[in-house]
């Protein structure tokens, strides 16, 4: 009989794999789940699809009914953590109740850049991150004809694309001289433009917003060349920042909390995991904070499995994307535009087809790459890299269109140790008894 | 947990595509040959035959890992791995066509059904089979059904009867 409690901030992907890591292994001990969000689990990666119309509500719960039931939680939706006692091992909650753990994992997550703008408080001005944005944006779009998107980052262009399907005329301002300048590269970005901009969004680069106009309700942007546009709706996308607050001089902080090997922080009975977490980027080759869904997924688990007593080292992340528009898919991970000579680019574009693959390599390990279209084989190279696969041998092949698993094949006979799922092996098998 | 999967004999297989289109006319709405090819969309395959070097072949799909990139991935939370049987299922009603997955698989399993709708697909052992299609349909018996273990157990036996 395990009696320890154990409290998780956050019901997303990182507090969520945590409760099921823990579960594995410690079905008595005592859990406490709370979020500030008054909803059940559900996926924020979603709201864009459910901004767009392209699924409801009930699409967005990503656990069952039954969820905090069967893995034996405490929920405690809709309720704010105030304030975390790392002496006393407490956290206080809206409300004012004290509830004492042994372990805590944080999983608060990320919030949308806040930015200073003049007319921001304007009626009609949203940013994207939780559902109660997305249903407040929901509600007013019958009375929306244009909108702004500031930002042309993932969230941004993902709300423009779903409110553009939506009927409503989209304008997306981006400070940038490319759209998605975080995650791929000139080339690619400017095919994703080109794919948006003929199906009707207007994309301007290069420039920024000065103002929202209009009186209590925003009726228009005002840009930094001069220039104006009428909107009743104004969505700001200009990226995430960790929510370290409560745990600020409590645990060592960088842009994120800062984690071990095994997601703890600088005190060892609190775990971070997710957004809020600066985990290892195996690519970088150092700490980030990679603010993905799948990320979050797998250090909530790993932290959970520590938290339970079974030592699990977290094997790091690399940033990765994907994203799909009028049906031309783009998929990218590591580092993508590479400055430096120690770094080479192997390339295969065909521009009238949309069809883009990009491999960037250093010292013959794969650290990045982009596809276009042709997107399936991108676990295979997102893996190589992972791995630090020496990939010399099919270097000359690598970015053809015939590339795919069985090129591999070889590798994993001659660099066997280095390729750790059992399932390389499986596959690998019978190839190595040829011989 | 003893996952059954599909495992490739790659000294057996001769490259010919059987499995492929056995694969393709089982997830077909008539599961006729003849007829499967005049449907539209055209019946996707789940498996793939690939070209390992000079009279080297291999027919590889879903692993069904052990410890699946894909479920981590899937936004969605609409991919699961069965805890009795292993077995690795995507849900496709609820799938948005984000390609998450396929961003994280490592054996490049999944595909876009893209001509009617788009969703992630990949190879679900053939659920109203006793034995996966691509298994009976290989020509050489290349394909097994198996476990992990049961597959080991046949390698181990063929060396052993070589020596
Ligand atoms: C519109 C949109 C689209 C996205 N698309 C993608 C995508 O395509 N791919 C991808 O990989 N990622 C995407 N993301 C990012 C992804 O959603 C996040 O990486 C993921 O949700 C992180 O999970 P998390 O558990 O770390 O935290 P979050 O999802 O941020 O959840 C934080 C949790 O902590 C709780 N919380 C925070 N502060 C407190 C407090 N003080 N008291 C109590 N509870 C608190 C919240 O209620 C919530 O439950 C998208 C995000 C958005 C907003
Ligand atoms: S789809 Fe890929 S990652 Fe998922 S179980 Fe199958 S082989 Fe593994
Ligand atoms: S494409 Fe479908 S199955 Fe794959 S990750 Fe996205 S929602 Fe999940």
């Amino acid at each position: 009989m395990k009696d320890k409690t154990f409290v998780i901030i956050g019901n997303s992907a990182a507090g969520l794999s945590c409760i099921e890591a823990i579960r594995e292994n410690d079905k008595d001990s005592k859990i406490i789940n709370i979020s500030q969000e008054a909803h059940p689990p559900y996926s924020r990666c979603l709201l864009s699809y459910y901004l767009a119309g392209a699924i409801d509500k009930e699409r967005l719960w990503v656990r069952s009914k039954d969820y905090y039931k069967d893995f034996n939680v405490e929920p405690l939706l809709k309720t704010e953590v105030a304030s975390i006692d790392e002496k006393n091992k407490t956290v206080k909650v809206s409300g004012g109740r004290t509830i004492n753990f042994d372990c805590l994992l944080f999983g608060a997550g990320g919030s949308a850049k806040k930015v200073d703008l003049k007319g921001i408080d304007k009626k009609g001005v949203f940013y994207l991150r939780t559902l109660d944005d997305a249903d407040r944006i929901r509600a007013m779009l019958k009375c929306v004809k244009d909108v702004a998107v500031l930002g042309g980052g993932l969230i941004g262009l993902r709300a423009a694309y779903g409110l553009s399907r939506q009927g409503k005329k989209v304008h997306v301002i981006v400070k940038s001289s490319h759209v998605f300048s975080q995650i791929l590269d000139f080339e690619s970005a400017d095919m994703i433009r080109q794919e948006l901009v003929q199906n009707g969004i207007q994309i301007r680069t290069g420039l920024a917003a000065v103002e929202i106009l209009g009186k209590e309700k925003c009726e228009g942007v005002l840009l930094d060349d001069g220039s104006r546009f009428e909107c009743q709706l104004v969505i700001i996308g200009k990226g995430v920042s960790a929510n370290i607050d409560l745990l600020k001089d409590k645990v060592k902080i960088n842009e994120g909390i800062i984690v071990d090997d095994y997601l703890r922080t600088s005190q060892d009975f609190i775990y971070a995991a997710g957004d809020v977490a600066e985990g290892y980027d195996v690519l970088e080759g150092k700490p980030s904070v990679n603010a993905i869904w799948p990320a979050a997924v797998r250090q909530g688990k790993i932290a959970g499995f520590n938290i339970s007593g079974q030592k699990t080292i977290y094997e790091g992340s690399c940033r990765m994307n994907s994203v799909d528009f009028f049906g031309i898919a783009c998929i990218s991970f590591g580092i993508v535009r590479p400055q430096g000579s120690e770094f080479e680019e192997l390339i295969h574009g065909n521009l009238s087809k949309n069809i883009y693959r990009k491999i960037v390599l250093k010292n013959n390990r794969i650290v990045g790459g982009i596809l276009v279209t042709d997107v399936e084989k991108h676990g295979v190279y997102m893996h190589l890299a992972l791995q630090k696969i020496d990939i010399s041998d099919i270097k000359d092949i690598l970015v053809d269109e015939y590339f795919d698993f069985g090129k591999v094949i070889p590798l994993i006979k001659r660099q066997k140790d280095s390729f750790t799922r059992p399932e390389y092996q499986d596959a690998n098998s019978t190839y190595t008894s040829i011989f | 947990m003893e996952t059954k999967k599909i495992f490739c004999d790659i000294t057996k297989c001769v490259g010919c595509r059987a499995c492929e289109l056995a694969c393709a006319v089982e997830h077909s709405a008539t599961r006729d040959l003849f007829l499967a090819i005049l449907e539209s969309p055209r019946p996707k395959k789940r498996i793939d035959t690939q070209f390992i070097e000079k009279d080297v072949f291999q027919s590889i799909g879903c692993q069904h890992c052990d410890d699946p990139p894909c479920v981590e991935a899937c936004m969605a939370s609409c991919i699961h791995k069965d805890k009795k049987t292993g077995k690795v299922d995507i849900d496709t009603k609820r799938c948005v066509a984000c390609w998450m997955c396929i961003m994280a698989c490592p054996f490049a399993a999944i595909s876009r059904k893209a001509a009617t709708e788009n969703k992630a697909l990949k190879c679900d052992l053939c659920p109203e089979r006793e034995c996966p299609a691509c298994v009976d349909s290989c020509p050489t018996r290349a394909l097994y059904h198996e476990a992990r273990k049961d597959w080991a157990k046949r390698e181990k036996n063929k060396v052993l009867i070589k020596k």
